[in-house]
């Protein structure tokens, strides 16, 4: 019972930060179509402000909400050179648009930062782990579940209260009527970009509490782990990218823990055959829509 | 004015092909960009400075030495096809990147072309005889770093161990079990083995499994490397776990003795300690002087040893840079003294015994415990 606990508490803060990641990739596809491959680069590009930052000496805290900031204006700028020149263009082409991206940063990261990995000092106070009895568990984890849940009901609020975020929310069911009704859809877009690079920027700072480093492709894995979290819940939907993420994380954090040692060379190919017969019974995904684009 | 010219396109062509005669080509193959950039990109830092130094110094028995290097992205497929070009530019020596795949896709143009090939700094001795007898090794190969690290775990009184390997690589899922052999061979006993995914970055299950075995290990060995070592460290130290930490070379890098609290204590077997004026520390300054930094990890000093090797290579051939000549003379290196230590190819079926160093972090400092140079006997087969 308690290795299942600790398990559980491992779910959840690797499903929670898989969550963030395909929500801003859900968010960007649900108001442009697109699929921002470059979007573990914001994670990275927070990461090596974060990085910048404490090596000229800013307090942690000050250096972390900076890093959220920048990871945030790199979204946007972003959308701005890259993304807005082929606004309605075939799906395709963004896609390869945002793989160029993507390639062109780990390049760029690689050549003025440097291909080592750049070691990034964690206070002491979130490194360490709570004891409770005979439980043991470390504040990384319960940091990544409580980061998430507070982004995620932040999120919620943004676009059930505000004005930006019910025109977003319009955006995702269909866009050119929301043109129609005089709502700018620069400024959608934008926000979209903009809430996106902020929480890849919280989930990079998850991701290096973890790691202890931020490198020039850091951003990769998790990216890749967030697209089948999407395409789990259902391209485009929110809450399905929220489920998708934590059903990906438990299911790997579970298969590790519980698989037999002679299999575990397997667990990758196992939860991606599980995922595959989610598919089997929902084919456009738990919370996709059949009218969805394809 | 016609005749000066056609004077000086002769003369030209004069120098081009004596150049050609006098000249030792070493092709070097390396992942400038991708994944294996942190190894090979040091490396190559290293081979450069020791050109320029021996060729400022007249080169090797009056011939000078040519480095053509090229990016092979860390890609298999583009290794294969640089290896290829550089049969056909004739290159006396080749250079592959620093893992094994892109190893055995370039040592099999090189073996099929008969040139001397050196791998840059993979260390699974299994390479050698995966692709023939061409093919060296330059690092200190995994199964003499880990008898090195068992001697240690001895010495130590350690006589419980776990492994924590990843089948993904020969370097992550053999070297502990070298390890084991050794260790086991010994009376040591090896209780666990935990598997990890190269890449997974979350090692909560891994050391959640680890805390809950009773009775708890002496030590902890493992050749994880970046960006899995510094992820397990810290998860594991952010448990509550203290058990002793073994490390292989891979981990001799900034990043470690950054990792502060997290990575105190760790011991790791690496290629040699900069220290008291030796070669290494020499090696250190000069580097800084051409670089403008300090070398980022061994890697670079490897790259010096290799260049070195070469050259005592070409010595030893008395002149003939013909493959056989070159191959006979690399297998007949015994205690060469490069800039890391001492390295023999004598006898070693082309993968060269070396000294190994062992060190230890100390308040984010890299401290010297010794240097081991195995006993040969106790040394597991590949």
């Amino acid at each position: 019972m308690e290795f299942f606990l600790q398990q559980f508490i491992n779910a959840m803060a690797l499903g929670g930060t898989y969550a963030l990641i395909a929500i801003g990739l859900a968010m960007i596809f649900s108001v442009m179509n697109l699929i921002n491959f470059a979007h573990g680069e914001l994670m990275t590009i927070g990461g090596y402000v974060l990085f910048f930052l404490l090596v000229m000496g800013m307090p942690f805290g000050a250096a972390l909400l900076l890093s959220l900031v920048a990871a945030a204006l790199a979204a946007v700028a972003m959308e701005l050179v890259a993304f807005r020149p082929f606004r309605n263009a075939d799906i395709v082409t963004m896609l390869l648009t945002s793989f160029a991206v993507s390639s062109i940063l780990h390049v760029l990261f690689q050549n003025f930062i440097g291909v080592r990995p750049k070691a990034i000092a964690v206070p002491p106070a979130i490194s360490g782990a709570l004891t409770f009895g005979t439980f043991n568990v470390g504040v990384v984890p319960l940091i990544s579940i409580l980061a998430s849940v507070v982004s995620v009901v932040a999120l919620v609020l943004f676009l059930r209260t505000t004005h930006v975020g019910v025109a977003m929310r319009a955006a995702a069911q269909d866009f050119r009527t929301t043109q129609l009704m005089g709502i700018n859809a620069n400024a959608v877009i934008l926000a979209a970009f903009a809430i996106s690079g902020l929480l890849a920027g919280v989930a990079g700072a998850l991701w290096i509490f973890q790691r202890g480093a931020v490198d020039p492709v850091m951003g990769v894995m998790p990216l890749l782990k967030a697209f089948i979290a999407v395409v789990v819940g259902g391209l485009g939907s929110l809450p399905g990218a929220a489920v998708g993420g934590l059903l990906l994380g438990t299911l790997e954090v579970f298969l590790r823990a519980y698989l037999p040692e002679g299999l575990l060379p397997f667990r990758d190919a196992i939860s991606l055959s599980l995922v595959i017969g989610i598919f089997t019974f929902y084919p456009h995904g738990l919370f996709g829509d059949a009218d969805a684009v394809r | 004015m016609r005749k000066y010219l056609l004077a000086a396109g002769f003369s030209a062509m004069l120098a081009v092909s004596a150049a050609h005669a006098d000249t030792v080509k070493i092709g070097l193959l390396g992942g400038q960009t991708g994944g294996l950039a942190s190894l090979d990109q040091p490396l190559l830092h290293g081979a450069e400075l020791a050109v320029e130094e021996i060729n400022a110094k007249g080169g090797v028995d009056g011939k000078q030495l040519e480095l053509i290097s090229r990016d092979t992205r860390s890609d298999t497929g583009e290794t294969a096809v640089m290896a290829n070009e550089m049969v056909g530019l004739q290159v006396n020596f080749l250079v592959t990147p620093c893992d094994g795949d892109t190893t055995i896709a370039a040592g099999q143009a090189g073996q099929a072309a008969g040139i001397v090939t050196i791998s840059g700094c993979a260390s699974p001795p299994i390479l050698a005889g995966n692709v023939g007898d061409y093919l060296f090794l330059n690092a200190t190969p995994d199964n003499i770093q880990a008898t090195a690290l068992a001697e240690f775990a001895e010495k130590q009184g350690y006589k419980t161990a776990l492994t924590l390997i990843s089948p993904d690589s020969p370097y992550t899922d053999k070297l502990p079990q070298y390890f084991a052999t050794v260790f086991e061979k010994d009376g040591g006993k090896v209780v666990s083995t935990v598997t990890y995914k190269m890449g997974q970055q979350d090692f909560s299950v891994e050391v959640s499994k680890i805390r809950d075995i009773s009775p708890k290990p002496d030590v902890i060995v493992t050749s994880a490397f970046e960006p899995d070592f510094p992820a397990f460290i810290k998860q594991l130290r952010a448990a509550g776990v203290d058990i002793p930490v073994l490390g292989a070379d891979a981990i001799d890098t900034a990043t470690t003795f950054a990792l502060g609290a997290a990575a105190e204590g760790v011991v790791f077997a690496t290629h040699g300690f900069p220290e008291n004026g030796n070669r290494l520390e020499q090696f250190d300054k000069r580097y800084q002087a051409k670089f403008g930094s300090a070398p980022e990890s061994i890697f670079a000093a490897l790259g010096y040893d290799l260049i070195e090797i070469i050259a005592a290579t070409v010595k030893g051939a008395g002149g003939s840079l013909d493959g056989t000549a070159l191959q006979a003379s690399l297998n007949n290196i015994e205690n060469l003294e490069i800039t890391t230590g001492s390295i023999t190819y004598k006898g070693m079926n082309r993968v060269p015994n070396r000294q190994v160093a062992l060190v230890r972090v100390v308040d984010g400092k890299p401290q010297h415990v010794e240097d081991i140079i195995p006993d040969a006997s106790k040394i597991p087969a590949p």
